[in-house]
């Protein structure tokens, strides 16, 4: 195998593949990315086994051919070349040869027989949807995955292709995001699917804000295709809890708050939270809303925040980060916040479909 | 002349005396009757209690029934069907033989006996009031026995204040009927308590599905096959995984011969075939059933049977320990569920493979590793991990921080540390102004949880976070009837927690703490350290420390994960804890290699 590469098109191939790869790796062929010389192009391909990433990339190839090298330290190499063209050669006992300029190096790879070969993608049901509208859809959901064992099937994104649109919802039991885009897709299509945590983060790494991404949704795998790449993981087996009886059919009050405002005051009032089981406090009263935190042996902190309302005074604690999460996560200015009681979820929401539920905590 | 001092008691009186050792309460009264309609042929035997079995146990069965004549024998004492001569004690097949139940229970109780026998054309009804014969007739009845006991003790006063609560006693009845019901899958078994249906067990089911149908479907997977044969000894039946584990022996059931029994030498093996595997204190469950000839197992030791002696004692518990360990070898490769201590279960037998790791630490400093050449390394003196424990505990200043307590007095480990990496998969290195410290991170969280949980139970500031959807949990009946006598104890904890009828309950908060989505290993382990707790004196204090223990054991199974950050918090926030030294449960979470005794051990000093 024999090929000569532009340094910067390799590295950027390289770091979409290399994030799948386990650190602590058992098996010594998973910290490999195998690399398969086409007649113009590379494939580069790496797996942890649940999910595996592929990428191609231009190059110019004198011999095609295929091998496996260690994924970081070539990653390591081509990032410290200077830029220009890189020449790699290897021989059948699978010894690369890099050269590029002055420096010139040799490493170890493995025969390509034994990385584990991508699942075979036939069957299953296709969809095409914006990529940077799904990566946004992601960044909206993503952080409310549960990271509890227990229940495996929270630990990952439930997408739901439904009525001509994509629901995607993430919970861990105590809060809950779901957000809407609509998809073109036959009736016969209507599936749901769950994507773990490892595959959602990795898209969020990779993915781009234009071009079309197509999602290819099997059984027991699911692929997704954009740009160059290629991302295959496995589904989360079993059934999500039926989130939309979660979502309260109506509230007592509603009020517009500033976005960047809420989430600035509570940053700053949760600095006198001790943990993350710590509450502070809501009050919503006439034309402001008061958010304190009381931390015994600490202090304490206050902050009033001005709002439009006329409504009862309704005092609810929340988790700080719980109400933080998805204030970060928005672009809007003004976002509406819908209450009844103490104890009754409270929901965020704004002028796109997304909708977030998050339950109060009860303090003694 | 005077009369005879010494006299002959009456049958009566010897019965009563009998039935002493035989019947002690309404769950041995259960267990003969139901051991009766077993050895008698049934399929399907169905057990009714009322008020814990003070007021009625009825036992009704499908099997061979009596003719009338057999059945007014049956009520003697050493009446039996079961052996004939001395000989046949020696290989008992037979769940009973000594002939005495009927006639024990009979005697303190109203007794009533319907039964047929097959090709009869009637059956015979027998009424017995406390050991006297009342009436005996002809009735309708369809082939098998249904044996009633209602008033049991009622003219026996003294033993009547011994029952215990009707809670206690129905408690004690079903461990009894679960008991003869893992004895015998094959059996369809039926328990109804005060009207209401327990538990409803089809016949010809195998071990499998009679542990599905008692613990759940999800009991299962928690547990491994053994199967192993020595000689003509057998042991076949389920252990469970050691990530699955209790704090008591209330899950492990051994059947000798179908016989539920009992022997120091049985506890023993099954300790041993999970040696290290398990923290102090903690217990597997094991369903082990033994097949063996009859002629080497000694029954006849008490009168209800539970204790048996073996002639082969040895060879029992070897091949009871090689079982278990057979399973668990098994179970381990064959992917075990992801967990603390049964990850632990791997690593143990120091295999040259790369380790499995039990806690991942991202973004460790770089480290780098040498090889050396194979040179035969000389052997080390042998320093167990006790001893090293042992050594760091009086060298450091635990002993005369932990008497006094005062947590104004209590000083730092240290003043300041860094962190070198991890080892083992599992502990990690730091390095402090005092030498090298080896540091096991989850028994340091379970210590910073504790700390800081406790601090809220005693301020009284237990904060709990509301569930989205309310779960459902479904408990074992004993487990429920713990929880829902300590309702306002893990209220004040912030589960909020409410009953669900049944053995049900909901849970629509948990105690903000706990990052676990999942509330029902969370009530399990909450109940069981209060249990604890209550034996130990029920102060509301004590409660409160077992709940804690339990909380952080929750806790800290669900933070498998950590960044160097995280870990570097830790430190810092175990330093701050009054007894930074051990966990809850009393484990060492700091094992201290001071640079003296490295020099020493160096050669340099």
């Amino acid at each position: 195998m024999k090929f000569k590469i532009e340094k910067a098109a390799f590295l950027e191939a390289l770091q979409v593949v290399q994030g799948v790869v386990s650190i602590r790796s058992t098996l010594p062929i998973l910290s490999n990315v195998l690399v398969q010389a086409q007649k113009s192009q590379l494939l580069l391909t790496t797996t942890d086994l649940d999910v595996s990433v592929r990428c191609s990339v231009k190059a110019s190839v004198q011999k095609i051919g295929a091998t496996t090298l260690p994924v970081r330290r070539l990653l390591g190499i081509v990032r410290e070349l200077p830029e220009g063209e890189i020449d790699v050669e290897v021989d059948d006992k699978n010894l690369a040869s890099i050269t590029s300029g002055a420096s010139y190096f040799k490493i170890n790879g493995i025969g390509d027989d034994e990385f584990p070969p991508l699942p075979k993608l036939t069957g299953g049901f296709s969809y095409s949807i914006d990529q940077g509208a799904f990566k946004e859809m992601l960044r909206k959901t993503a952080y409310a995955v549960s990271t509890d064992e227990t229940r495996h099937v929270l630990n990952g994104v439930h997408l739901s292709f439904k009525e001509d649109k994509l629901t995607m919802v993430a919970t861990d039991g105590r809060r809950l995001a779901l957000v809407e885009h609509e998809v073109e897709f036959p009736e016969t299509a209507e599936r749901d699917l769950i994507l773990p945590t490892k595959a959602v983060n990795e898209l969020q790494h990779v993915l781009q804000d234009e071009g079309v991404l197509k999602i290819h949704a099997l059984d027991s795998q699911a692929a997704v295709e954009f740009n160059d790449v290629l991302l295959v993981s496995k589904l989360i087996d079993g059934s999500y809890p039926n989130f939309k009886q979660v979502v309260p059919s109506s509230c007592d009050e509603r009020v517009t708050v500033e976005r960047e405002g809420l989430l600035m005051a509570l940053r700053r009032v949760a600095l006198l939270t001790t943990d993350k089981s710590s509450s502070v406090k809501l009050t919503f009263g006439k034309n402001q809303i008061e958010i304190t935190a009381i931390t015994p042996d600490v202090g304490e902190a206050r902050e009033t925040l001005p709002i439009k309302y006329s409504g009862k005074e309704i005092t609810v604690a929340f988790n700080p980060e719980y109400v933080m999460d998805p204030l970060r996560n928005m672009d809007n200015d003004e976002i509406y916040f819908e209450l009844t009681d103490e104890l009754s979820p409270g929901v965020i929401k704004c002028d796109i479909p997304f909708l977030y539920v998050l339950m109060p905590m009860r303090v003694s | 002349m005077a009369a005879s001092v010494i006299q002959l008691l009456s049958q009566q009186v010897a019965n009563k005396i009998a039935a002493g050792e035989v019947v002690d309460r309404p769950a041995s009264v259960l267990k003969e009757l139901v051991e009766n309609a077993a050895d008698a042929g049934a399929t399907q035997i169905d057990v009714e209690i009322v008020a814990g079995g003070r007021k009625l146990i009825s036992v009704t069965d499908n099997g061979k029934g009596m003719p009338r004549d057999d059945a007014l024998l049956s009520i003697e004492r050493h009446a039996t069907s079961k052996i004939r001569d001395v000989d046949d004690i020696e290989k008992i097949n037979t769940m009973g033989f000594r002939g005495e139940a009927l006639a024990a229970i009979s005697s303190v109780s109203r007794f009533g006996l319907k039964t047929c026998a097959a090709g009869e054309d009637h059956g015979t009804e027998v009424v017995i009031t406390a050991g006297t014969i009342r009436d005996v007739r002809d009735i309708g009845f369809p082939q098998g026995s249904r044996v009633e006991v209602r008033d049991l003790f009622f003219n026996v006063p003294a033993r009547r204040k011994f029952l215990r609560t009707h809670q206690t006693e129905l408690s004690h009845a079903r461990d009894a009927f679960l008991l003869l019901a893992l004895a015998n899958p094959g059996i369809g078994m039926r328990l109804t308590v005060d009207g209401r249906e327990t538990y409803l067990l089809p016949g010809d089911s195998s071990l499998e599905d009679r542990l599905r149908d008692l613990f759940g479907p999800t009991y299962r997977n928690n547990l491994v096959p053994v199967d192993r044969e020595l000689e003509s000894i057998r042991v076949q039946g389920y252990i469970s995984l050691p990530t699955v584990n209790r704090s008591d022996r209330k899950e492990q059931f051994v059947f000798i011969n179908r016989r539920p029994a009992t022997a120091a030498i049985l506890g023993y093996a099954i300790r041993e075939g999970y040696h290290s595997l398990l923290e102090n204190g903690r217990h597997p469950s094991v369903f082990l059933y033994v097949t063996m000839d009859p002629g080497l197992v000694d029954v006849n030791v008490h009168p209800t049977k539970k204790e048996v002696r073996f002639r082969k004692p040895g060879d029992i518990r070897d091949l009871v320990i090689a079982s278990i360990q057979d399973g668990l070898k098994a179970g381990s490769s064959a992917g075990s569920p992801r967990g603390f201590s049964g990850d632990r279960a791997n690593v143990a037998p120091a295999a040259p493979a790369p380790v499995d790791r039990q806690l991942t630490i991202e973004h460790l400093p770089v480290t780098r590793s040498f090889r050396y050449p194979k040179i035969p390394l000389a052997q080390t003196p042998p320093l167990s991990a006790e001893d090293r424990a042992g050594k760091s505990t009086t060298t450091d200043p635990v002993t005369h921080a932990a008497p006094t307590d005062e947590s104004s007095g209590h000083e730092a480990p240290w003043s300041w540390c860094r962190v070198l990496g991890q080892i083992g998969g599992l502990y990690v290195i730091l390095e402090t102004e005092d030498g090298m410290v080896i540091m096991d991170p989850h028994a340091a969280h379970e210590r910073v949880l504790y700390d800081r949980f406790m601090r809220q139970v005693t301020d009284g500031a237990i904060v709990s976070q509301g569930l989205l959807v309310p779960q459902t949990v479904e408990l074992q009946p004993a487990d429920a009837d713990k929880v829902r006598g300590n309702l306002d104890v893990l209220q004040s904890m912030g589960f909020g927690i409410s009953e669900f009828g049944g053995e049900a309950f909901v849970v629509d908060a948990l105690p903000a703490c706990f990052s676990s989505a999942n509330a029902e290993p969370m009530l399990l382990d909450m109940v069981e350290s209060m249990e604890r707790g209550g034996k130990d004196g029920a102060r509301a204090d004590a409660y409160k420390k077992a709940m804690a223990t339990a909380a952080c054991k929750a806790a800290v199974k669900a933070n498998d994960h950590l960044t160097l950050e995280e870990i570097e918090q830790l430190v810092v926030d175990l330093a701050q804890t009054e007894l930074p030294y051990t966990c809850p449960h009393g484990r060492p979470t700091l094992i201290l290699s001071s640079y003296r005794e490295l020099g020493r051990k160096f050669g340099r000093e």
